[in-house]
């Protein structure tokens, strides 16, 4: 495992939040170091207000840190200017949100395919619609694809967003408690799911959750705690 | 804590949200109460236009060429015991002392000192005398007259004898007045005096009563009589009719009665000449009454010898002892030796008629001489000749005025001498009924009534004289203006109506709008809502208690609109008299609200707005509890809607577009109502369209996905997401856009096609109008000879001359409705062999192929047919094609009129057209024409037009050009359409702030899953774009829906000549609108984007 390249290294990354009306900045992340090797599968737990989601953001370049740095395969995010970092958003990323957020009005193809559109230039080996159907078979919403979101259950409704952040065949799988508006037998499901993509598919998966149930399934576990990451006990 | 409180407390929590209800009620307010305030406005003026100008006068009786005694007013005051006064009433043309500035259409007023008593501020000026002139504040602006400066007045000298009948002198046709002007009235010093309704002031120039009597050689007549009355008076104009009659005389009709010494006999005459057949057929009635008719004819001959200008009497057979036979003559014992003729000789005579162009025609009758007569007969008497004013003073033939030229070198001496001893006495004699055939003419066919001596005293016949006439029979009709003038400001255009109308649009995009900013309030408070059903209140009190609480908040908006919508009145009245005066003529209209009218109109726009509140209610609170509370604003479409085989759209699509499309054909097969239909298909297309338009937001919303989708298609789904919404503001933007373009093809353009016979010129280049009337025939040599001009005068063009009865202006020039239009005499022949003119509508029956014939009338008992200008007859007299319409004639006899075609927008606008004949002899004293229609090569037109006013000076023509005068017409309608489409394009642009408003809430309801989409790795410019191009369907598809089904409706008004689309306002309009909305989308998306949206994406 050790010889494999780095995919993904934060190198003492710090995020403040500036202070409200009196106070002093709010510091969340308080220089955290990490590597990530492809393909891993990792769980990061926290209590609420820890400053996951912050962390995520920030590995997703969808938020700048104070200090610190995101490389990417070696490249630092802090070089990209705006254009460029949604231009790695779309291909190398891939997010899952606690709410699924598909555009209710688009069918379920057609709300996969959404993200192939963020970059049109973009040629993937495998061509888009290829990729959509057999990732819907995949996760088992083959005949669904022309249906709206209305009519999808919870469970399914967040399978399509899997489909959906998988769909540029990204390298890194963001996932922020995805499993927190289903229930038990739904989240387990999920959980399996995307390990099994993480296997299949050779994307790397990040999540956040609270159950550790889920967590243990993964292949290591940190815990943020005071703005630090700590490898917790399996 | 009760229901109030609740709603009390969510007022203040969302006083935000509410501002926006608050700001639609206020406005939708604001523009029905200012609508309604125009209205007041207008209606106001019109009122205090008349009392300015009838002040206390309640009865009038306008004489025009009549002139009666002015002590008439006395002896009619006494019987009354009301205030009466008798004027001179003139039309004049005015000059400044150096001809400087002209003024054509004055009203020249000779008054009375007790004149001032009947203004409605009795004002005082003391007696004026000769020189002095007062002018009203119009005529002094034309003229830029200051007190003591000199005013030049020319009016036409009145002759008894219409200068139209033969015999009729032609010289000094006018007099000229050179006066100092004592002061300028203002309208409340009765400066506005007119009896015409129109808020236009006329330009009135007052002199002494004494004076213009005197310089027109008309000493103690009249031809105006005006009844007073206190304010509010009433008085029936049956008392006034028969204290009419109970005070006129004979000598009010220029009738006289006399006894002649040398029979005893008694004789009616007149110094009109002819007896009017009202005063002929009444008197002949009675017992033992003789006709008369005396003619001056040109010659009498006898073989080669021949006697020149002579008076022949004709005489009932009865009259001649031995009797005569209608082909026999009997000559003096002068003209037969004159002659050398004797009994069984055949004598010819020849004599004038007149033409109505007073073209005068030579006819020739022959005779047998039955026999002759001595100088001593009785019948050779010289009190047989009438009047002629040319003749009966004259003190030798050389002298005489006979309205034609005299040839002097044809009166030989012995003629004088015949003059000298015998004066007029006839020098032959033939029957009455030969006498009519030959001499008849339009003012009478007798000169004289006689009665045998000692049939009856003079006084017993004048007594009856009088009462078989009655003041009526010679024209004496008491009209009573004060109810005609409250009629005519009240039933006047309703500005009320026509602004509620202009702003309709208005209203509705400000009503939508204010329905969506409640329904974005309300969506936020779908989670309260969801709690109140949960703790048990039923869906209905859920709804009234927002009810109410859009109850107070729209009464609140419709109390701000009160004095809003008094600025909105104050605006357009201001609009009204400058930017769009042309619409109103006058600058004087002045703001007048009533409070009932302003609380109607904001109690209009509360009801309105509340209604559009309780429509966005209606089906709220109807899902369930738990989602209501669950999902709270972020509530989605739970699903799809059902598919449904047929949907109330579907049907409604279907319905309008093939009915359109039917309605279309049928209008495309030719009907007379193209416009009305077309704008229906149009209409229907546009309800189609609409409804299509729902279908494809449905269908999207239902539709498989596209196997490759774009951003373009994303974002026409996005548009059917929240279909109301989206629908709301498309619907909006199609109605605006309809009416805007559907209407604006009804603006005018005189100068398309103004050459051609069929447009509104009737191609004619030039219209003249004269104060004083014509009464030569301009297409003759002699008559354009007689005005100084050569045959080339016209530069080989013509002249249509119609004849003129003054009335209210009926077209959309006057504001007020007019009582009594004025009318027109035209030869339909001539327009008809023109084909001048289009007709919009023919009367139902009638052949529609040469209307211009249809005035010719079936039979004497037949009503009258008359035409008009379609718009004149439909909005000024309120009127329709068809329609039978009493009016009186000259001499107060009711006649009833038929409307028979109607024009379609002409130069004839504000007037009745009939056929001379018809004029003639409902109005016999009209003289002359004094309405000109024009042919000329239209690069002749300006040195025509030059040559005409420069030649009819004296009798005050105006010449304008056809398409001048049609625009003045125009820009009524026109500016009634400016203002429209600036009301109408204000709506738009409110709805286009609509749809910034539909993207604020759109954008605002989808920050998380725009967020998402930033995560993605879409650009915001992207996303931006995904944004304006949704809303872009919407503004673009409003837009088209309305452009194109307006452009259905006004197909036929391309068409027509003076019509056409006026394609640079209306684009110009359409660009404001799309860039007006895209900029708002822009500037929407763009803040709205430009805010982290990274929030949006917290699970929390
Ligand atoms: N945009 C922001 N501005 C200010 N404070 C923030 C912002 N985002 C997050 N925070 C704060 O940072 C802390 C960490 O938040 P977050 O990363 O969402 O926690 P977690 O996902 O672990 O629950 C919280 O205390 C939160 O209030
Ligand atoms: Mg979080």
């Amino acid at each position: 495992m050790a010889a494999q390249p780095l995919l993904l290294e934060l190198r003492n990354l710090a995020k403040a939040y500036p202070a409200g009306e009196e106070g002093k900045p709010l510091a969340v992340l308080r220089g955290i170091t990490l590597g990530i090797a492809a393909g891993e599968s990792i769980a990061i737990v926290g209590p609420s207000g820890s400053g996951k989601s912050t962390l995520l953001n920030l590995v997703g370049a969808l938020d700048h840190p104070t200090s610190g740095e995101v490389l990417f395969h070696g490249r630092n995010l802090a070089g990209l200017d705006e254009l460029a970092l949604a231009d790695f958003r779309s291909r190398e990323i891939g997010f899952i949100f606690q709410s699924h957020l598909l555009l209710p009005q688009c069918t379920l193809w057609e709300n996969v395919l959404l993200p192939t559109l963020a970059c049109p230039g973009h040629k993937p080996v495998e061509p888009a619609e290829h990729r959509a159907t057999r990732l819907l078979a995949r996760v088992g919403l083959k005949d669904r694809a022309n249906h709206r979101p209305g009519q999808l259950s919870g469970g399914e409704r967040q399978r399509a967003a899997v489909v959906r952040a998988l769909i540029n065949s990204p390298k890194l799988l963001l996932a922020d408690e995805p499993t927190g508006s289903l229930d038990r037998a739904g989240a387990q499901n999920l959980a399996q799911l995307l390990l099994e993509l993480n296997q299949e598919e050779g994307v790397t998966l990040i999540l956040i959750t609270h159950a550790l149930e889920l967590a243990q399934r993964m292949g290591r576990i940190l815990e943020l705690v005071d703005g630090q990451l700590h490898p917790a006990q399996p | 804590m009760k229901a109030r409180d609740l709603v009390f407390r969510s007022l203040v929590f969302y006083a935000r949200t509410h501002a926006g209800v608050v700001l639609g009620a206020a406005l939708a307010s604001t523009i029905l109460a200012g609508a309604l305030v125009v209205g007041d406005s207008v209606r106001a003026s019109l009122r205090r236009f008349a009392d300015d100008r009838l002040g206390r006068v309640a009865f009038a009786m306008a004489g025009n060429e009549r002139f009666f005694r002015a002590a008439l007013a006395d002896e009619l005051a006494a019987r009354l015991n009301l205030p009466v006064v008798a004027a001179l009433q003139l039309p004049a043309t005015a000059t400044t002392a150096e001809a400087t500035a002209r003024a054509n259409h004055v009203q020249l007023l000779g008054i009375p000192p007790d004149f001032w008593k009947l203004a409605g501020h009795p004002a005082s000026f003391a007696d004026l005398d000769t020189n002095t002139v007062l002018v009203n504040e119009r005529l002094a602006g034309q003229l830029g007259l200051q007190p003591g400066g000199t005013l030049l007045l020319r009016t036409p000298k009145p002759s008894l004898l219409s200068r139209e009948a033969p015999i009729s002198p032609q010289e000094d046709a006018s007099t000229a007045l050179r006066l100092t002007v004592g002061a300028v009235l203002r309208d409340d010093q009765f400066g506005r005096f007119s009896l015409q309704a129109n808020q236009v002031a006329p330009g009135n120039a007052f002199v002494s009563l004494a004076h213009l009597q005197a310089r027109l050689e008309l000493p103690g007549r009249a031809n105006l009589l005006l009844v007073g009355a206190e304010p509010g008076q009433a008085i029936a104009t049956n008392r006034v009719a028969e204290a009419l009659h109970q005070a006129w005389q004979l000598a009010d009709a220029q009738l006289e009665l006399r006894t002649l010494p040398a029979t005893g006999e008694t004789e009616l005459r007149t110094s009109r000449v002819f007896l009017e057949a009202p005063v002929a057929n009444a008197v002949l009635e009675m017992p033992q009454a003789r006709g008369i008719l005396t003619y001056f004819v040109n010659e009498l001959r006898c073989g080669s010898q021949s006697t020149p200008y002579s008076i022949v009497s004709a005489l009932p057979p009865g009259a001649y002892p031995g009797g005569l036979a209608d082909h026999e003559i009997l000559v003096s014992q002068w003209l037969a030796e004159d002659l050398s003729a004797k009994p069984g000789d055949s004598l010819s005579l020849a004599y004038f008629v007149v033409g109505s162009r007073r073209q005068l025609e030579e006819r020739q009758h022959t005779f047998t001489i039955r026999g002759v007569i001595p100088m001593t007969d009785p019948l050779a008497d010289r009190q047989l000749m009438p009047d002629y004013p040319g003749l009966a003073k004259a003190d030798h033939c050389r002298d005489w005025d006979a309205g034609f030229p005299i040839k002097l070198d044809r009166i030989r001496a012995k003629d004088e001498k015949y003059w000298q001893d015998y004066r007029g006495t006839p020098k032959a004699f033939i029957t009455l009924g030969t006498g009519q055939q030959l001499w008849s003419n339009r003012f009478g066919n007798l000169t004289a009534v006689r009665f045998p001596a000692g049939a009856e005293a003079t006084s017993r016949i004048e007594a009856r004289v009088r009462e078989s006439i009655r003041p009526a029979g010679v024209g004496m009709v008491m009209q009573p203006v004060r109810e005609m003038a409250a009629a005519a400001a009240t039933q006047g255009q309703d500005f009320g109506q026509l602004f509620l109308g202009f702003s309709f649009f208005l209203v509705l995009a400000a009503l939508i709008l204010m329905g969506l900013l409640f329904q974005f309030g309300v969506e936020q408070r779908l989670a309260e809502a969801g709690t109140l059903l949960a703790l048990g209140f039923t869906p209905g009190r859920v709804r009234r208690l927002f009810l109410l609480e859009a109850g107070v908040l729209v009464g609140l908006g419709s109390l701000l609109g009160v004095p809003a919508g008094c600025l909105y009145g104050r605006a357009m009245i201001y609009g009204l008299t400058h930017l769009w005066q042309s619409a109103v003529g006058t600058p004087s209209l002045f703001y007048h609200a009533a409070y009932p009218t302003l609380l109607a109109g904001a109690a209009a726009g509360a009801a309105v707005a509340w209604a559009s509140a309780w429509w966005t209610l209606r089906k709220q609170f109807q899902r369930p509890v738990q989602e209501l509370i669950a999902r709270g604003a972020e509530l989605e479409p739970a699903g799809p809607p059902l598919r449904q085989k047929t949907s109330p759209e579907m049907l409604l699509a279907t319905f309008a577009l093939v009915g359109g499309s039917l309605v279309m054909g049928a209008g495309a097969l030719g009907t007379d109502y193209a416009a009305p239909v077309f704008f229906l298909a149009g209409a229907l297309f546009l309800a189609g369209g609409l409804a299509l338009a729902g279908l494809l937001l449905t269908a999207q919303a239902t539709a498989d996905g596209a196997a490759h989708p774009g951003l373009a298609g994303i974002a026409l789904r996005n548009a059917a997401r929240r279909r109301q919404r989206s629908l709301a503001t498309l619907g909006l933007l199609a109605c605006g856009s309809f009416l805007i373009v559907a209407v604006s093809v009804n603006r005018l353009d005189a100068s398309r096609q103004a050459d051609q016979r069929r447009s509104g010129t009737g191609g004619f280049a030039l219209v003249a109008e004269t104060s004083l009337p014509v009464v030569h025939d301009l297409n003759t040599p002699a008559g354009l000879e007689f005005y100084g001009l050569d045959a080339t005068a016209l530069a080989g063009g013509s002249a249509v001359q119609c004849r003129v009865r003054e009335g209210d202006d009926a077209s959309c020039l006057n504001l007020n409705r007019a009582q009594v239009p004025r009318f027109l005499g035209v030869p339909p022949e001539a327009l008809q062999s023109r084909g001048a003119f289009s007709f919009a509508t023919v009367a139902r029956g009638l052949p529609a192929d040469q209307p211009w014939r249809l005035l010719s009338r079936a039979g004497p008992g037949e009503p009258v047919p008359v035409i008009g200008d379609a718009a004149s007859i439909k909005w000024a007299m309120g009127r329709s094609v068809g329609d039978l319409l009493t009016f009186l004639d000259e001499r107060g006899r009711p006649f009833q009129a038929r409307i028979v075609a109607a024009l379609a927008n002409s130069i004839l606008q504000g007037c009745l057209v009939m056929a001379e004949t018809d004029f003639i002899q409902l109005f016999p004293s009209e003289t002359g024409c004094r309405f000109f229609l024009v042919d000329t090569p239209p690069a002749q037109a300006a040195p025509v037009s030059a040559t005409l006013t420069r030649a009819f000076r004296d009798v005050g023509m105006e010449v304008t050009s056809a398409s001048r005068r049609l625009d003045a017409f125009n820009a009524v309608q026109n500016t009634y359409l400016s203002t429209f489409q600036l009301l109408g394009g204000l709506g738009l642009v409110l709805g286009s702030v609509g749809v910034a408003l539909v993207v604020l809430r759109n954008v605002h309801e989808r920050r998380s899953e725009l967020a998402l989409m930033v995560a993605m790795g879409f650009r915001v410019r992207a996303i931006s774009r995904l944004v304006l191009w949704e809303h872009s369907y919407l503004l673009l598809g409003g837009l088209g829906v309305g452009t194109l089904s307006a452009a259905a409706a006004v197909l036929p008004a391309l068409r027509s000549p003076g019509g056409g689309l006026p394609y640079v306002p209306l684009l110009i309009l359409l660009a404001a609108v799309v860039s007006h909305g895209l900029l708002w989308t822009w500037a929407v998306v763009r803040v709205a984007l430009h805010r982290p949206l990274l929030a949006a994406l917290r699970n929390e």
